[in-house]
């Protein structure tokens, strides 16, 4: 589009100048001539030619030719056509005027895929945005959507930093608690929960149905939204053209968390006052000597992050792909590798893929064609123990990483705090040097389809099949070895899982219009869905012989000594869909627009079997209309879509008591038992939402200027929520909730140039607020843990932080006496000088659980995304920049003092404690942090979460038509691109992005900077 | 008309291709691996014991916080660890949040909803079972789990809610019951069991060996008895079983709470638990690493460690060596070499005895060997230990394969001579004979006349560190200065914990205890 819209521009000045050349002249002028399409040489009728300025106009007739008269030779002809470049031409001297019109292949004309078929962007009365694979693969990144993060309004992406790991995506807030609330993601044609298995290369586009009009055609799975990626196509008549892509980068881990050393860390422990702690440093300083710089800290002082990570870890991407076509056929095959280092040390810790691909499209005959796709990804991918990031937290900064004294240790003398004293090992290294765990990924989709037309250009039939299969084989491995405390046996543990899932699409498409102003798009076809999922597991313990990083070969449970009989079992799973669909868009002459969708869900998952889905949308095209002139606004659409959508991706229940096997020691025997479980989920139906969606899309300014607004209610009903039964340790899922998702979602885009260097702007924010509209009955549902209470109370946002509100600390006696507590409270509660202040809320004197409130909530109430690109000569500077406010962050990593007392704190807390009247109203005091008082769940453990980021840095250098030595180079482009170097955020933690708000251990995002190169031969 | 007659044949041909695929009747499959008590065969009445060993899997599984809950506050133990809410419980200062409380709560009232679960499906089976008795007996059996654990709840929370079925919606309403109320409620429960129980010691039976008999659901019976001071209910329960001849103390004091001291002629309740003599794979285990040292050089090298976390008291280890106790205090206490040196630098016990010494009998050596000090337990419990030299070879954690014992017939012994002491009477054993068998096995002289203070100390030497039976005995005596120790003070409404806020929170009729 850029490219095009500015050789337009380019031509402008140009013109002016020709225009100021000429004579004033005041006669009226006769101009004819005959409209062609750029495209294929074919007169375009309908084209209005207008002179500029005036009401004096005329369209084309079905030859593409017009005559007018104009006011005199210094008139302007404006000839436009929905879908193609507006060109003006001064009229001069010519009679004559011919014109070639370009499509235009900015948004308005471009096909946009919808489910089931395609629309034109300017007949869309839906929310959808689509994102091309220019922008997808400006991401190094393997998981396809990460490379959307800031630039869908309204879609919520949270990274993964571990390698392989998908982020979580959300589309328009949180309507359902389960399943992540994932989107349906519908590759080709097939549906998935994700498309981490995709090459991020080999993706042509990316649609994202953001509103129930849009996506209602997917019925029971679209609630969630609906995200359609179709995968790269060759073309006709295109001769072969080979492409390699590929960048070789680096990543380094940002925000590193600070953690007190060990001087912090001493004087903290010693201030708590407990002389357990305080024998561990004395234990410490016995052991290891005392430090030279402060004889009263031990002489260790570890920085267990720096121990645990890498500094750099590299990754890699490259694509080789061949596509063309003749008149009857095209195609498209590519082969990629993908490879990702983690950033944990001495472990493997790693993402590998190779994918194959082909897309073949025949015309058999004029009437008839047939196509297929397969695409194949094999990935291994081997997880680093996330309890490294845990324990490189916690590990006291005064034990070292080797402690030769350690000599019962085997096979690596690893410091064990436990021979400090410490309850717990704490050296993150046995987890990093004693375990391996591999999954080996592999998937396989296919898709076949013919397409017939039985009235050409009017009624068309295709039948599609859609296959996937995938498997995941994962192999957890323990080595055996001696922390110098304990002995520890070798264990393996496997997993096979598979899963085969098809889709039968058969449908009609008519396409007529009807009196030259009524179109009319009509589909209408059935789909049978089937899905069945299978997996065993089994383990052992006691490997011989004992297993090793060199043995590999001999890692299987067939040499393990001891069968873990716990660790064995299977499950299955057989889901079956059929559903009848429909689909409807009418316009008449591109002003009025009308849509509506039908679709009838049936499956066999829950009690309830059938469902019906509607939607029904409209738009009116200001612009069309003859009063409408605003020289300004080229395009100007209001649209309005009301949809019902279903959600199946909540689990299946049985509804009634189940029996638990259970074993028990009698007499030295083992036993079986039955366990009667009383308790039982009851969903019995999918999640249902409704939603309304009101929008303007405008282009202005000669279409450098677009804007796409819009405004959402969607209500989700019969959610899946989960309740928590008083004195049983149970929970129950129930068909209970009811949901509000509400914003206003803003993208504008400018693009223009000036001189010689193009440039575009854009930005984008949404608004959300997530609110518990019902829950069937009580006023509130707990969610979390008891420690830290989260609750959806009516009219809250879902599972909001709970607890009391801090006021500060208290600083003296005497603050402590005339803050409002009962002198009762007071000595009960044993509050000391140190201690939070807790806001009374009720003001009855005492805090109990009267007093607590809402703290914040997971989601964020505002994101946004903005984005600049420059291109000069043959450079491309592009810059991305996105952030979210409004969410809060439950600092868990803080909140484990309640579990275990003396391990260490980051450094932020260490160093900001309250050590006496006046030294800090925002930490209590070091004893004070061990108090239960403390530990109440309040605002000091739910942080901000607010983060702005530097998304995504590119400079690119395009090398075309360059001859070195005499030889013609191939098209080519080198490219730096340095992606998420900056993140700015205030929350004591390593990372901001935490997806349901709960920060224990999460994997560090990293920066990635890599040099990529692009050849077209 | 032709052309007409063309497009219906047309759509007509169409509409086919669409929906010749068509296929609505997998929606009537059902879902797959999903065991259905709705699909239960009553019929197969073989199936019915099953739920028996369910029950006694709920009972055994007991979480680790649960017995420092039942028992931290006695002034035999202290919480030597870094748990907050224990060492703060252990101060009588309780916090409505702490995560144990609510843990504690659901341990118990989780296996009492499922244990009325079992009972219902039983009762189904019944109907078509050969011998309905049977069914009977399970249920008794079940009945006197639930009765023991009602007992731990309301000698927590006082008041609390009596479950009477599986069904938990019935609880939103079900009122609260007084503690009376909920002793009560035990008592009557156990007279519903008893008589369905056999007449046996545990261990003499042979469906499930160390299971409830009769003698259980007596001994509960004379607990929840003394509870509400019904002395005489208490002297008839405890003096049925010991008429009934069928227990006896097991001579080796030190052992009995050891490998062979499992399912012994004492026991009249005990939690099994086992590695099957396997080196490695299945166990059933009972955290015992919590009760353990957290530095010991054990006999048998790389046996694992403990947590540190209980710490029989100062004040308990005086108590026994002014009694001139022995075999009682070596299995009672392990000490460390910084325990004994505390010990001593009271000068009224500079000369101890020779088993007080940091390595056991079985060669274990407890806490550190060099000059540094303990940071947690300066002692920890002997009940709860198992000596290296008994870990099946290969195995490692600490205590693994040892039982807990719950109800010994010492207890019974020594709840009949409170009972007669307290104003009881009763024709099967005299108070002073039941002190004086107890005392004989851990080799003491024999007392001529016993009061309740006599009773109370030989309780206080025998159980020390079991069940928080200490704690309960001074609390229902009223002697609750003895627990003003260390700076601790108990207050008068110390006696019960508050609810926790998780269950205030969905239990309205629970109000501020």
């Amino acid at each position: 589009m850029k490219k095009t819209l500015s050789s337009y521009f380019k031509v402008l000045p140009l013109l002016l100048l020709f225009a100021l050349s000429q004579p004033l002249s005041a006669q009226t002028v006769q101009v004819s001539g005959t409209v062609l399409s750029a495209e294929d040489g074919q007169p375009l009728p309908s084209v209005t030619v207008r002179e500029k300025g005036t009401n004096n106009g005329m369209t084309t007739d079905l030859d593409g030719k017009y005559r007018l008269q104009v006011s005199n030779n210094q008139a302007v002809l404006v000839f436009s056509f929905v879908g193609f470049v507006t060109q003006e031409v001064l009229v001069g001297n010519q009679t004559t005027i011919n014109v070639t019109l370009s499509p235009n292949v900015s948004e308005l004309g471009e096909i946009v895929v919808v489910g089931y078929g395609s629309q034109e962007q300017k007949d869309i009365t839906s929310s959808i945005s689509t994102v091309k694979s220019e922008e997808i693969a400006k991401v190094p990144t393997a998981q396809a959507m990460q490379a959307l993060q800031g630039k869908v309004p309204g879609l919520q992406i949270v990274s993964s930093g571990a390698p392989g790991a998908a982020p979580t995506v959300r589309v328009r807030g949180v309507g359902s608690l389960e399943g992540n609330a994932a989107p349906l993601y519908v590759v080709d044609g097939m549906f998935f929960n994700s498309i981490d298995f995709l090459n991020t290369s080999d993706i042509a586009s990316i649609s994202v149905l953001k509103d129930a009009s849009a996506s209602a055609i997917y019925g029971v799975r679209a609630s969630n939204g609906v995200i359609l990626i179709e995968t790269k196509s060759g073309s006709y008549n295109k001769p072969a053209e080979i492409v390699y892509n590929g960048y070789y980068g680096i990543q380094t881990a940002q925000n590193v968390l600070k953690v007190a050393n060990a001087q912090q860390f001493t004087n903290y422990a010693l201030a708590t006052g407990s002389s357990a702690d305080a024998a561990f440093i004395d234990n410490a300083l016995q052991r290891f000597g005392r430090s030279r710089i402060d004889p009263n800290i031990p002489n260790v002082n570890t920085d267990w992050y720096g121990e645990v990570m890498e500094s750099y870890a590299p990754q890699q991407n490259h694509t080789l792909s061949v596509n063309g076509g003749s008149d009857n056929t095209r195609y498209s095959l590519g082969v990629s590798y993908f490879k990702q280092d983690g950033l944990m040390k001495f472990t493997r810790n790693e993402y590998e893929r190779v994918n194959l691909r082909s897309k073949i499209d025949y015309d058999v005959s004029e009437n008839f064609r047939v196509g297929g796709n397969i695409n194949i990804s094999n990935g291994t991918q081997y997880v680093g123990e996330n309890s490294v990031w845990f324990k490189s937290f916690f590990a006291v900064p005064i034990l070292p990483v080797y402690d030769d004294l350690n000599t019962a240790a085997s096979p690596n003398r690893f410091g064990n705090a436990q021979v400090l004293g410490y309850r717990g090992s704490q050296n993150p290294l046995f987890d990093l040097y004693y375990n391996d765990n591999r999954n080996k990924i592999n998937k396989f989709l296919a898709n076949f389809y013919a397409e017939l037309d039985i009235i050409p250009e009017t009624l068309k039939f295709r039948t599609a099949y859609n296959y996937s299969f995938s498997q995941v084989n994962s192999r957890n491995l323990n080595f055996d070895f001696n922390d110098g405390v304990t002995e520890r046996v070798s264990s393996i543990n496997r997993s096979h899982a598979t899963s085969f899932n098809q889709i039968s699409d058969n449908y009609l498409t008519f396409n007529k219009q009807f009196a030259g102003k009524h179109n009319v798009t009509a589909v209408a076809g059935y789909s049978y869905r089937s899905e069945t999922s299978e997996g065993v597991f089994a383990g052992g313990t006691e490997l011989f012989p004992s297993p090793s990083r060199l043995n590999e070969e001999l890692w299987y449970i067939s040499l393990t000594q001891t069968r873990d009989e716990t660790a064995y079992g299977d499950y299955g799973s057989k889901l079956y869909g059929s559903s009848y669909f429909s689909r409807l868009a009418y316009n008449f002459d591109d002003r009025y627009l009308l849509y509506g969708t039908y679709r009838r869900d049936g499956n066999n998952k829950f009690q309830q079997k059938w469902g019906d889905f509607f939607t029904v949308g409209a738009g009116w095209v200001l612009t069309e209309e003859d009063f409408f002139d605003v020289s300004a606004v080229d395009f100007l659409k209001v649209r309005g879509g009301w949809g019902q959508l279903g959600n199946d991706g909540v689990a299946a229940s049985v509804g009634e008591p189940t029996i638990d096997q259970r074993f028990v020691a009698i007499d030295g025997e083992r036993v079986s038992g039955n366990v009667v479980i009383p308790t039982f989920d009851y969903v019995d139906r999918w999640e249902t939402t409704e939603e309304l969606n009101i929008g303007v899309s405008a282009r202005m300014f000669n279409e450098r200027l677009s804007v796409e607004a819009d405004y959402f209610q969607r209500d989700t009903k019969d959610a899946s929520v989960t309740i928590i039964l008083p004195l049983i340790r149970s929970n129950v899922r129930r068909s209970a909730g009811s949901f509000r998702n509400e914003g206003f979602e803003l993208a504008l885009n400018w693009s223009d140039e000036i001189g010689d260097v193009r440039y575009s702007v854009g930005g984008n924010l949404a608004t959300l607020n997530n609110e518990v509209l019902s829950l069937g009955g009580p006023q509130y549902l707990d969610a979390g843990s008891a420690e830290f209470r989260q609750r959806s109370i009516i009219g809250q946002p879902l599972q909001a932080f709970f607890g009391y509100e801090t006021d500060g600390i208290f600083q003296n006696q005497s603050d402590i006496d005339n803050y409002g507590y009962t002198s009762e409270f007071v000595t009960d509660s044993g509050i000391e000088p140190g201690d939070y202040k807790f806001k009374d809320q009720n003001q009855d004197g005492v805090i109990d659980d009267q007093d607590r409130v809402v703290l914040g909530s997971y989601l964020p109430t505002l994101t946004y995304g903005f984005n600049f690109a420059v291109s000069y000569m043959n450079f491309d500077l592009s810059a991305d920049f996105q952030g979210m406010s409004g969410h809060s962050i439950l600092n868990r990593k803080r909140g484990e003092i309640i579990f275990t007392t003396d391990t260490n704190i980051d450094a932020e807390l260490a160093e900001n404690l309250w050590t006496g009247e006046g030294t800090s109203n925002k930490y209590p005091s070091a004893a004070g942090l061990r108090k239960g008082w403390n530990q109440s769940m309040s605002d000091y453990f739910v942080e901000d979460g607010s983060y702005f980021r530097i998304q995504n840095i590119r400079l690119s250098y395009n090398l075309i038509n360059q001859t070195v030595l005499g030889t013609e180079i191939p098209e080519t482009r080198i490219t730096f691109t340095a992606e998420k170097p900056l993140t700015l955020f205030n929350y004591n933690g390593f990372n901001p992005e935490v997806a349901n708000g709960i920060d224990r251990q999460t994997y560090p995002i990293p920066a990635v900077y890599t040099l990529g190169l692009n050849i077209k031969f | 008309m032709n052309k007409l007659q063309y497009f219906k044949s047309l759509f007509a041909l169409s509409l086919t291709l669409v929906f010749a695929t068509a296929c609505d009747d997998s929606l009537d499959d059902p879902l797959e691996g999903q065991v259905l008590v709705e699909g239960t065969d009553y019929t197969l009445t073989e199936n019915m014991p099953l739920l028996r060993i369910g029950a006694y899997d709920l009972l055994y599984d007991l979480q680790w916080e649960t017995f420092p809950i039942i028992s931290v506050r006695g002034d035999d133990v202290n919480p030597a660890g870094d748990q907050f809410p224990l060492t703060e419980t252990d101060q009588f200062r309780y916090d409505r949040s702490f995560w144990m409380y609510n843990s504690t709560w659901l341990n118990f009232y989780d296996d009492i909803i499922k244990w009325h679960g079992a009972m219902e499906e039983i009762a189904k089976y019944q109907a078509n079972a050969a011998n309905p008795a049977e069914g009977d007996q399970y249920i008794a059996e079940i009945k006197v789990m639930i009765g023991w654990e009602l007992l731990q709840l309301s000698r927590l929370w006082g008041d609390i809610l009596i479950p009477t079925s599986s069904q938990t919606d019935d609880l939103y309403t079900t009122p609260v019951s007084s503690q009376q109320e909920v002793m009560q409620h035990i008592s009557d429960l156990m007279d519903e069991a008893a008589p369905l129980l056999a007449s046996i010691r545990p261990n003499q039976r042979t469906d499930i060996k160390g299971g409830i008999t009769k003698y259980t659901a007596l001994a509960v019976k004379a607990m929840a008895n003394l509870e509400m001071k019904n002395y005489q209910g208490v002297a008839d329960a405890t003096g049925e079983i010991i008429s009934s001849g069928a227990f006896e103390l097991y001579n080796d004091y030190y052992e009995l709470f050891k490998v062979p001291g499992k399912l012994s002629n004492e026991s009249l309740l005990e939690f099994q638990y086992s590695d099957f003599g396997q080196s490695s794979g299945n166990a059933e285990y009972y955290l015992h690493q919590f009760f353990g040292p957290n530095n010991w050089t054990p006999a048998v090298a790389g046996s694992g460690a403990g947590w540190g976390f209980w710490e029989p008291s100062m004040k308990y280890i005086k108590f026994m060596l002014d009694r001139n106790e022995t075999v009682r205090l070596e299995t009672s206490v392990l000490f460390t070499r910084e325990g004994i040196e505390m010990i001593q630098s009271d000068p009224n016990y500079t000369n101890l005895p020779a088993f007080v010494s940091n390595t056991t009998r079985d060669g274990d050596v407890i806490g550190r060997t060099d000059a540094q000090p303990n940071p947690r337990a300066k002692f920890s419990s002997g009940k709860h230990y198992l000596p290296s030299n008994q870990l099946t070879t290969g195995r490692v954690r600490y205590g693994e394969n040892k039982n807990v014992l719950v109800i010994r017939y010492s207890e019974i012994l020594l709840m009949h001579a409170e009972a007669l002491v307290s104003g009881a009477t009763s024709s099967a054993m005299s108070a002073v004979d039941a002190v004086n068998e107890v005392r004989g096995r851990a080799g003491l002289t024999d007392l001529a006349t016993v009061t309740l203070d006599d009773v109370l100390n030989e309780k206080f030497a025998e159980f020390g560190l079991e069940w928080g039976i200490r704690f309960y005995d001074v609390v229902r005596n009223g002697r609750t200065t003895e627990l003003n120790r260390d700076g601790r003070t108990f207050g008068t409404d110390d006696q019960y914990l508050p609810y926790p806020l998780a269950q205030l929170d969905l239990l309205t009729q629970l109000s501020d205890n």
